[in-house]
């Protein structure tokens, strides 16, 4: 090794020792900085924490902290009240609620609601109004007004429940399933009226008078004497076809009467005659169709099949009772 | 005399929707079927509400300018009024066993007479086929009617 070389190392030692050195120096500075920063901050620091301190102080006498917990809780009531689908329907909702809300706290509608509410106040001073004057009342512009303003509402509110309404109709694929469900499913009893009665076949039930209860008020029979018309095989007859005295009636004088009506009598049109028969004997009325329909159980229809023209008045005949007196 | 019977008929037009308006024509109706008469009625204007579905159980009694009425009209113009008499003359026709104004028409129509509304009337009144009971045979025009009417005895309440 020759001197040249160990004069560079020395060199380059020395070199790194002048850095160090300069480190060193900006080291110290910076701790001195620090140090002067320290005791510069102490006192604004001391300040600071005092002020905050009575801040604090402030606020909790004021009951911000209070309020705080009184908050908390009501977010933990919120939370377990409601389902995370809830809060999603919420966010989806929170732009409409903003905008009535903003809507709601527009100056001029915050001054009729300030108003509004000043006058519920005394509302115990109110004096009772009655159906005058209401009538009354209504003569003032500014009810009248009012009462516009209320009744736009309303109009509003009821579109509104409307549009809710239809968008709880039922879909297009239920309303298919019901009308299925109608097809397949076993049938509904039809409205009243709709249903025609089977064709009288059945024999009808009779039912005793005496269960029927009076005749309408406006059926009751004529006391006129009745005049002879024609006599018949022996049998008096009036100028309306009828006999002139029930009691003389028999079945072969009801079989006559019936061919010459055109009705030829089986085991249902003779139920119906002997029914009125029985209802003229106890009630010394002649039963009209709602009587005969309430009777025997037949419908109104049925009754027109098997006595096509004038029913109760063909049936009268063959009972050899009088003509059937009342509208219905 | 039978075939005399055989060959009547009657058209009866029901103009009016009120309750002591809307039974004579049914009962005129009634009673022809009763007597072996051929009959039908036609419903027009306020008469159609008596075959209307939401108003034939509703139908009332016109007081005002009534003057059988036996109530000064000033009365009888008050709110409530009309619906109270009809409540006392459905009363009434209860007591006497009268069939209501829906029975009335099921009896019509299952004697055999015919109900039809005015064409025209419907249209005036906004009314639908459905909104009509289904006793209703069919919505005609005045044309129709008379049509239907031929050889018939016209009777208008």
């Amino acid at each position: 090794m020759d001197t040249t070389d160990t004069n560079k190392a020395i060199a380059q030692v020395l070199a790194r020792l002048d850095a160090i050195d300069a480190r060193l120096d900006q080291i110290v500075d910076r701790q001195k900085k620090s140090d002067e920063l320290f005791s510069e901050m102490t006192p604004i620091l001391r300040d600071v924490m005092g002020t905050a301190t009575t801040r604090l102080d402030e606020l909790d006498k004021k009951g911000y902290f209070a309020f705080g917990r009184e908050a908390l809780g009501i977010a933990d009531r919120v939370i377990t009240g409601f389902a995370p689908e809830d809060v999603r329907q919420l966010g989806d909702a929170v732009v409409g609620i903003l905008q009535t809300v903003r809507a709601l706290t527009q100056p001029n509608v915050l001054e009729i609601a300030s108003q509004a509410s000043e006058v519920l106040e005394k509302s115990d001073q109110a004096e009772p109004l009655g159906l005058l004057g209401m009538v009354r009342a209504t003569r003032d512009d500014d009810v009248q007004k009012g009462m516009a303003v209320m009744m736009d509402v309303m109009r509003h509110v009821g579109r509104a429940a409307r549009a809710v309404r239809d968008e709880h109709r039922p879909s297009a694929a239920d309303e298919k399933k019901a009308k299925l469900a109608g097809v397949l499913g076993p049938r509904k009893k039809k409205a009243l009226g709709v249903e025609r009665q089977l064709p009288p076949s059945v024999a009808p039930r009779a039912v005793a008078p005496a269960n029927l209860g009076p005749p309408p008020a406006c059926a009751v029979p004529s006391s006129k004497p009745r005049e002879v018309a024609a006599v018949i095989d022996g049998v008096a007859f009036g100028a309306d076809g009828h006999l002139v005295d029930p009691k003389v009636w028999t079945e072969e004088i009801a079989v006559k009467v019936a061919a010459v009506q055109g009705v030829e009598l089986d085991e249902a049109r003779w139920a119906v005659v002997r029914f009125a028969r029985a209802d003229f004997v106890a009630t010394n009325a002649s039963p009209n169709i709602r009587r005969i329909t309430q009777g025997t159980s037949l419908a109104t229809k049925d009754l027109y099949t098997l006595f096509p023209k004038a029913p109760a008045r063909t049936i009268a005949r063959i009972a050899g009772i009088p003509k059937p007196a009342g509208c219905i | 005399m039978e075939t005399a019977i055989n060959k009547r008929k009657v058209a009866i037009i029901c103009s009016h929707g009120g309750l002591d308006e809307v039974y004579p024509a049914l009962i005129l109706g009634n009673a022809a079927r009763q007597s072996g008469i051929d009959a039908f009625v036609f419903f027009t204007f306020w008469g159609l509400d008596a075959i209307t579905t939401s108003k034939v159980d509703h139908l009332h009694v016109n007081l005002a300018g009534n003057a059988a009425s036996g109530m000064p009209t000033i009365l009888g113009g008050l709110p409530g009024m009309e619906t109270l008499a009809a409540s006392m003359m459905k009363k009434q026709m209860t007591e006497l066993d009268l069939p209501t104004v829906k029975e009335m028409l099921q009896i019509l129509d299952e004697s055999g007479a015919e109900l039809y509304a005015c064409e025209l009337a419907m249209k005036m009144f906004k009314r639908t086929r459905e909104d009509l009971l289904p006793q209703v045979k069919d919505v005609i025009t005045a044309g129709d009617f008379y049509d239907l009417a031929e050889g018939a005895q016209i009777i208008f309440t």
